[in-house]
């Protein structure tokens, strides 16, 4: 059992400095929410870096790589026909369409890797039980972080105000 | 051996079940006056005019199945006994003739399942060795017409073809006992047919005093006229154009029916190679196909012909031991010197260079005179019997203007009860003057046998629908007098009466069948010893062997020529000179409908004019300098007036025509029953008068406001100086030899081309320009062959014409006098063709004996393939042309060849469905195919054997050496594009006096 | 805090104009989304839907009929589908090549155009992407192009450009379609968080997807979006140059040039900023995007305007050039054909609508003058649509052989799908405006907060 702690900053730093603060503490679970994205936030609560850019490669070659095989087996070793006197396995004209379809298979690694790194869609998260959290995506600079019992809940809620917060709430986690 | 057997002859009781169905057809009468008002309405969109025709043919078909006596369309039941010689999906042969201007074309129809398909020319038979021309191709969509009539009919009202008989026969005989037939004429289609020529003789013993005319508004009256002139008897000229090193021709579009052009055309081309080049003077009025060949060519009004004639004459005198002809060139007198003196001058030493060894020759339109003239001319020069031989007359009625004007003259005095018309619609064609259709109609009795239900149907008592040729029996005669028997490929699809029972009729005979009759006949006139065996050769062969008529021995007898040059010099001084304002007008017969009979097939009236590549129209023609003093420009419309009659008519400018002078192509202007005829073109007929038949002065022009768009499918005149079609004097071809070098032989590549050479056969065409007369037999040889839709005038101006073979025409040097050169352009199957490798969908690709194959179910229509085609040659099917087609001209089709739907790309294909059977016949036969045993339709039709077919791996094919000739070129061969289809360079031999 | 203005002293012309925060901004941004519809949209959108009402006419006869519904002939096989098509795609250019290209430079004026642009390149690729099918003889079997195995192991032809065009043209279209969502979700987000309306929380936040502004997700998006941004942009350049492709890999004086590629490239970029101009002027006055769509961002497209319509001009220039210089009769005449032949007016019309109108961008007054803009980008549509129809229509009409050359005369059919497409692209535009936010809120506030600590770091030094 667990319960969510948020807390509302009132500027950038002050937010960043309790992130920092709170994984100092040895507490794991912290997260910032902003409308647009804080320079330094990934840093504050120590995230490694994305494998998006690994997804991307891999899809664009392996598209790529497919797409040529297909226009040389179905012209060139599958059904060879004389096309205007040219030769059935022409390289050059192979290249437009291997071009293409690596970067559209690149784009579909992306696109799919980022929602299932970030696990989206998730249509339910406990911070959005907080009315006053609305605010996250429009205007306001949020911070939650997760304990696991009655009393660091209690503790943590002191610690956020200290920290700063303009208004902290918590969401207990049902039983 | 016709294949009539199949099918069910037509019973009275049928024919009456057909007349509800009558009913229906009126109403598409009714919706067929409010479409067409003078051909207007039909351009509001692509596919009216079509689609309307389409629906009143399916819808006529429709009511036909029940009408007519046969619908193998319907027929899915097998063979319980197969026919002999028949195995389904095999073509049979069956020779069989076809008569135009009373002589007859031996052909030979290809037939599947008693169904024919394909008209080609009979190799044995004189008038065509083995050559067609458009008529004959396009016969086959005339016997499948649904608009044919249908019914006989009293005043419109239909009866049975019995009541008929009953209701004349008993008329007949009142009239035999009263005067012995006094009141009883026949108009007849002027023909040869022995069985005719017999059925006069004996209606003559029956009814004594019954008379027989003939009419064919083209009918060449005057050249019987100048024989009689030059050597007093009559007699039929045959020339023979291989033999001649010098032609001079006096209008004489010798290359063009009437007459046999085939054969002409044959003889001529053979002597265009450098080898044994002739050399062609033509002077002419309008541009014709023989002008178009020309080395020299002299456009004169019509009138002035004569006056050049005559000072050719005066000029040969000069020549040493030509003075036989003072006697002529005194009678014309002291003549006004004209500009072209030189002309005069070099035709004449030519001539006289080349005696025994040239040919005069005058057309159809020109007056007795000058064909006498020609005629003396060619007998000093001692042409009589090497170029020229003279032969029995065969036997005809005499059918020109003059003998309508008779008849006519007969039916006012009123001394006409009875009228038996089998002549074509000559109340169309007959000279407006005679006004014959007021004629006709105050006939008491009159009968009209014909093809449709036309101009003439209306005016007549009895409207009687004639069986096409190629539905019954009869026989006929070739230019020579070769006897053919005309034997049927098919019943009668429309319950039409055949000519000879028509006839037979009125001696009694009332029971039997054509085929009956024709037998008896032939039984009766001939050796009754193993008369089966000789009747099967008879129609195996297509004619009867040795029945040409015996050549005559005549001599110069100019007594008769010299007076009446004396009287037309005396009648000329009487003459006042045309007031410049007024100009001449000349009568032409039309290269497509002839005199207006074609006028309802759509590929005749789809096929571009040789000469001015209009359809679906007939033009006035003018020249350029005419057309720049009246201030006009194609498609204006003017107003000509003539002897009091007036027409209105689109102007075409046709750079080459004679200054001054108006031609008009007859056979437009239909108003007949028949919907494709109707509207399309002007009457050129209504204006025509029988005193002048062809040429008069007279003729008043103005300008309307109106604009009558031509469809034209080739606008541009000038080549923009593209080694496109070359031609180019002998002497220089003799001198740098290769010319042509640049233009073949390979090209700079990345890739190396294919190898084909392992390859059993190469297919490859050769097309030798100096040959090509642009006859366009070819063109409707090859929409005959494949399935090729008819797209209508909307789409043409659209230009969207489906042809696979087209014919291009350029003009070269300047407006007034112009060279002019046609060139056959078909899909080359380029061996590195553009068209290939654009298409997305490997719809066209190569074949391993180098066709540029076509995939019509593969193709979805992306036209790239003509985009990157720079020969044009692919055709789009824009929107369905093949949809709803009339049952009857389903049955037109080719089952070799594929019909397209709408959407596809398709082309030129070589006749691959040749290729294949001729394929599958030699690996019966355990062999290799034999050059010369395939030939494509358009080689196969054409009369000056200019196309050649075969393949290129066999070095000693005709193609191969072609393709090795000198001459030999690529069209657009600096794009190394590798065409299989090589051109032959035109040669001319121009003649240095004249340079 | 004052405003943003003079960050730059030696650049006058704000990017974001007067005194924000992000609630403002929100609320300039969101305002046209919230606000109950005007009497003006209804009346743009009916109008929309009349034209399309007219496009959907116009494809029914093609499918009924067959292409001879269209002014189409031999040897005019492509006329204006192509047309349209090419003019369309190049439309469709400008959106991701604005966001990609500028986002990957960093450029900070691209973020209050770029979902506009964006979204104009989706509605003008789904335009073009109809006229591929729609000008097939036999639409019914588009499929073909596609290599889906079949028994008769019949393939399509890859030396043809037009697969290449086929997978170019979907790759383009899918790839900014995902551009454009991964940057739109943020937004949703704060769409779904700042409506009141139930329905609209429960729509915007499906398409929200859940999105809570984490700094985790944060992370992960940012770098999503660069790659996506990374791809698009050679991609904008390879569609294009397949695109070209289809001509130049012909053999048709004309269409057969090397130069096409690039000049093709330049072109699409031109025609494309020109249509962006032509949309976002009026919108930015009635939907009171002033502070955020500024002069600068005008200032600027016009200048790539002037830049472009340089580089087009160049290739008219060279096209010129090497139609004599090549000294090939038939590269002569067809040069010739364009500037005196029967269809020369559409050759000057482009010269005049391409090179000289955009010439008066030189001049800055003008350049920050909408009303002339606007009309200047107009006439650039134009211009750019009359360069296709000069390049397919009057090389095709005047080949090889005089004896096949003809003229070409459209239908009402053609008209009405070059109409009827753009209404329909009208149409799904006011639907954006009324319903997405024209600016992306998240790269916006982002800018603004960047442009105020430049501001004070300018202004403590």
């Amino acid at each position: 059992m667990s319960d969510w702690i948020l807390g509302e900053f009132a500027s950038e730093e002050k937010l960043l400095e309790a992130a920092r603060e709170l994984r100092a503490k040895g507490h794991a679970q912290v997260e910032t929410y902003s409308p647009f994205p804080l320079r330094g936030a990934s840093e504050a609560v120590g995230l490694r870096r994305s494998k998006i850019p690994a997804l991307a490669l891999f899809g664009g070659l392996s598209g790529a790589t497919a797409a040529y095989l297909i226009q040389w087996f179905t012209n060139a070793v599958n059904w060879p026909i004389n096309v205007g006197g040219r030769p059935p396995h022409s390289a050059p004209v192979f290249i437009p369409i291997t071009f293409e379809t690596g970067v559209l298979i690149s784009a579909f690694f992306i696109f799919f890797g980022l929602w299932i790194i970030l696990r989206l869609p998730q249509p339910y998260h406990p911070v959005f039980e907080v009315e006053a959290f609305r605010s996250a995506s429009t205007d306001a600079l949020w911070l939650s972080v997760e304990s696991t019992n009655p009393s660091e809940t209690e503790q943590l809620t002191n610690r956020l105000r200290g920290l700063g917060a303009r208004q902290v709430s918590v969401v207990p986690e049902e039983p | 051996m016709s294949s009539s057997g199949s099918w069910p002859e037509p019973s009275g009781e049928r024919q009456w079940r057909s007349i509800e169905e009558r009913e229906g057809s009126a109403e598409l009468r009714a919706a067929l006056e409010r479409e067409f008002p003078a051909g207007a309405a039909e351009l509001s969109d692509g596919i009216d005019r079509r689609s309307f025709i389409q629906l009143l043919g399916a819808s006529l078909a429709a009511s036909a199945v029940g009408a007519c006596t046969s619908a193998p369309a319907e027929r899915i039941l097998p063979y319980t006994r197969q026919p002999v010689g028949l195995t389904p999906g095999n073509p049979l042969h069956f020779a069989t003739a076809l008569s135009l201007g009373g002589r007859a074309t031996g052909v030979l129809a290809t037939s599947w399942e008693g169904r024919p398909t394909k008209l080609e020319g009979n190799p044995l038979h004189p008038s065509s060795q083995g050559s067609s021309g458009v008529f004959e191709q396009a016969a086959l969509l005339q016997l499948y017409d649904p608009q044919r009539a249908r019914l006989v009919k009293q005043r419109g009202t239909p009866r049975a073809w019995k009541t008929f008989l009953l209701d004349t026969s008993l008329r007949l005989s009142a009239s035999a006992k009263k005067d012995q037939g006094a009141g009883l004429r026949f108009l007849l289609e002027p023909n040869a047919s022995p069985f005719v020529a017999d059925f006069r003789t004996r209606m003559a013993q029956a009814y004594r005093n019954a008379r027989f005319y003939g009419y064919d508004p083209l009918a060449d009256d005057n050249g019987p006229r100048g024989v009689q002139l030059a050597f007093g008897q009559p007699s039929d000229v045959q020339w023979d154009f291989s033999k001649a090193d010098v032609v001079v021709s006096l209008d004489g579009d010798f290359l063009q029916p009437p007459g046999p052009h085939l054969r002409h055309a044959r003889a001529f081309s053979q002597r265009r190679e450098p080898a044994r080049l002739n050399r062609l003077y033509s002077i002419e009025s309008t541009l014709t196909i023989t002008g178009m060949m020309a080395d020299h060519r002299l456009r004169l009004r019509p009138s002035e012909i004569q006056l050049f004639a005559l000072e050719l004459v005066q000029e040969l005198v000069q020549q040493p031991g030509l003075s036989s002809l003072s006697g002529v060139s005194q009678a014309s007198g002291q003549l006004a010197r004209s500009e072209h003196l030189k002309w005069v001058k070099a035709v004449a030493s030519d001539l006289a260079r080349h005696r025994g060894r040239s040919i005069v020759i005058a057309g159809p339109s020109q007056p007795p005179i000058v064909h006498g003239l020609a005629h003396a001319i060619n007998a000093v020069l001692g042409n009589l019997g090497q170029t020229l031989q003279l032969i029995r007359p065969v036997a005809g009625v005499e059918s020109g203007v003059a003998s309508l004007s008779a008849l006519a003259d007969e039916i006012k005095q009123g001394a006409v009860e009875m009228l038996v018309i089998t002549a074509r619609n000559p109340v169309y064609s007959a000279p407006a003057d005679l006004d014959f259709g007021k004629r006709v109609a105050s006939v008491p009795d009159s009968i009209y046998h014909g093809l449709y239900e036309d101009e003439t149907w209306e005016k007549v008592q009895w409207g009687i629908p004639a069986a096409h040729p190629l539905e019954t029996w009869s026989d006929a005669q070739a230019h020579d007098g070769t006897v053919s028997i005309v034997q049927p490929l098919i019943a009668p699809l429309f319950n039409g009466i055949p000519e000879v029972e028509l006839l037979a009729s009125f001696l009694g005979v009332i029971d039997k069948s054509a085929h009956q009759i024709l037998r008896e006949f032939w039984i009766e006139h001939g050796p009754a010893a193993a008369f089966e065996q000789r009747w099967e050769r008879w129609l195996a062969d297509g004619f009867i062997a040795n029945t040409a008529s015996p050549s005559v021995q005549a001599a110069l007898r100019p007594d008769s020529l010299i007076s009446a040059i004396r009287d037309w010099v005396k009648e000329q001084q009487g003459q006042v000179r045309s007031t410049p304002d007024t100009l001449e007008v000349n009568f032409v017969g039309d290269y497509k409908v002839y005199d207006g009979r074609f006028a309802n097939n759509a590929w005749l009236q789809e096929l571009p004019n040789p000469i001015t590549k209009v359809t679906w129209d007939n033009a006035a023609l003018i020249s350029p300098a005419t057309a720049r003093r009246l201030g006009l420009e194609r498609d204006d419309v003017v107003l000509l007036q003539y002897r009091g009659r007036q027409i209105e008519a689109p102007v075409y400018v046709l750079p080459g025509h004679a200054d001054d002078t108006v031609s008009l192509p007859l056979g437009y202007g239909r108003s007949g029953a028949e919907s494709v005829a109707r509207g399309v073109g002007f009457n050129a007929f209504a204006l025509r008068h029988s005193a002048a038949p062809w040429f008069d002065r007279g003729l008043i022009v103005k300008k309307l406001s109106r604009k009558h768009k031509l469809a034209v499918t080739h606008d541009h005149w000038a080549m923009e100086g593209r080694d496109l079609a070359i031609q180019y004097a002998v002497e220089r071809f003799e001198k740098e030899p290769n010319a042509l070098e640049q233009l073949r032989g390979p090209t700079e590549t990345l890739y190396n081309p294919v190898n084909f050479d392992r390859e059993q056969y190469k297919w490859a065409m050769a097309i030798d320009l100096s040959r090509c007369i642009g006859c366009s037999a070819c063109v409707v040889a090859c929409q005959a062959e494949n399935n090729i839709p008819v797209v209508g005038k909307v789409n043409v101006l659209k230009s969207r014409e489906m042809h696979w073979l087209r014919i291009d025409r350029y003009f070269s040097g300047t407006l007034e006098d112009p060279a002019v050169i046609t060139q056959p352009v078909a899909c080359v199957h380029c061996e590195k063709a553009p068209c290939e490798y654009v298409c997305p969908v490997n719809a066209t690709v190569h074949s391993d004996e180098g066709l540029n194959e076509m995939v019509y179910n593969r193709c979805v229509g992306t036209r790239y393939c003509s985009n990157n085609c720079p020969y044009k040659v692919r055709r789009f099917n824009y929107l369905h042309y093949t949809q709803n087609k009339p049952k009857s001209e389903r049955m037109l089709m080719n089952p070799d060849v594929t019909v397209r739907a709408r959407g596809v790309m398709e082309k030129c294909t070589y006749c691959v469905q040749r290729i294949e059977r001729a394929r599958i016949q030699s690996r019966i036969e355990g062999r290799a195919i034999r050059d010369g045993e395939l030939t494509t339709a358009c080689e196969q039709a054409c009369p000056a054997q200019a196309i050649t077919f075969g393949s290129l791996n066999d070095a000693n094919s005709a193609v191969a050496r072609l393709h090795r000739d000198q001459r030999r070129y690529d069209l657009l061969h600096e794009l190394g594009t590798l065409p299989r289809t090589a051109y032959l360079a035109r040669v001319k031999n121009p003649n240095p006096e004249l340079a | 805090m004052q405003s943003a203005a003079s960050a730059d002293p030696l650049d006058p012309l704000p990017l974001i104009a007067g005194r924000q925060d992000s609630d403002s901004l929100t609320r300039i941004i969101f305002t046209p989304v919230w606000e109950k519809t005007r009497r003006g949209w209804w009346f743009l959108f009916l109008l929309g839907l009349a034209g399309t009402g007219l496009l959907t006419a116009a494809i029914t006869v093609t499918f009924k009929e067959g292409i001879g519904s269209w002014g189409n002939n031999m040897p005019v096989a492509w006329a204006f589908g192509i047309t349209d098509f090419v003019w369309w795609i190049g439309i469709g250019h400008a959106g991701t090549l604005i966001s990609a290209i500028l986002l990957l430079f960093q450029q900070k004026w691209r973020n209050s155009i770029n979902r506009f642009a964006e979204t104009m390149t989706l509605f003008a690729v789904m335009c073009a992407g109809m006229f591929p099918v729609l000008h097939l003889g036999r639409p019914w079997f588009a499929y073909w192009l596609v290599p889906y195995p079949n028994r008769m192991t019949i393939w399509p032809q890859f030396k043809s450009a037009l697969p290449w065009d086929v997978v170019a043209v979907s790759t383009y279209f899918t790839v900014s379609l995902l551009f454009w969502y991964v940057g739109l979700v943020p937004d949703f987000a704060s769409l779904r968080d700042a409506s009141y309306s139930r329905l609209k929380r429960i729509v915007y936040g499906i398409f929200a997807l859940g999105w809570r502004g984490s700094s985790r997700q944060w992370h992960h998006h940012k770098i999503a979006y660069l790659l996506l941004g990374g791809l698009a942009t050679p991609l904008v350049v390879s569609v294009h140059t397949i695109v070209s492709f289809d001509f130049a890999i012909s053999q048709l004086p004309g269409w057969h040039t090397t130069l096409f590629p690039p000049y093709f490239v330049a072109g699409a970029i031109f025609s494309g900023f020109a249509m962006v101009l032509t949309l976002i002027i009026p919108a930015r006055r009635i939907l009171g995007l002033e502070e955020i769509i500024t002069l600068k961002h005008i200032d600027n497209m016009n200048k790539v305007v002037l830049a472009t319509s340089m580089m087009v001009g160049y290739g008219y220039l060279m096209e010129t050039f090497i139609g004599w210089y090549s000294a090939d009769k038939y590269e002569l005449f067809s040069v010739a054909n364009r500037m005196f032949g029967p269809f020369a007016y559409m050759f000057w019309l482009l010269i005049l609508c391409n090179v000289l109108a955009p010439q008066v961008f030189w001049s800055r007054k003008i350049r920050t003058n909408v009303v002339a803009t606007w009309i200047v980008s107009i006439l650039v549509n134009v211009g750019m649509w009359s360069e296709r129809f000069v390049i397919v229509v009057v090389s095709l009409h005047r080949d090889f052989l005089p004896s096949s050359w003809a003229m070409y005369k459209p239908t009402w059919v053609d008209f009405g799908l070059l109409f009827g497409t753009i209404s329909f692209f009208g149409t799904l535009f006011l639907l954006f405006l009324r319903f997405l936010p024209a600016i992306s809120a998240t790269e916006t506030k982002e800018l603004y907060k960047e442009l105020s600590e430049e501001h004070a770091e300018a202004t403590a030094a």
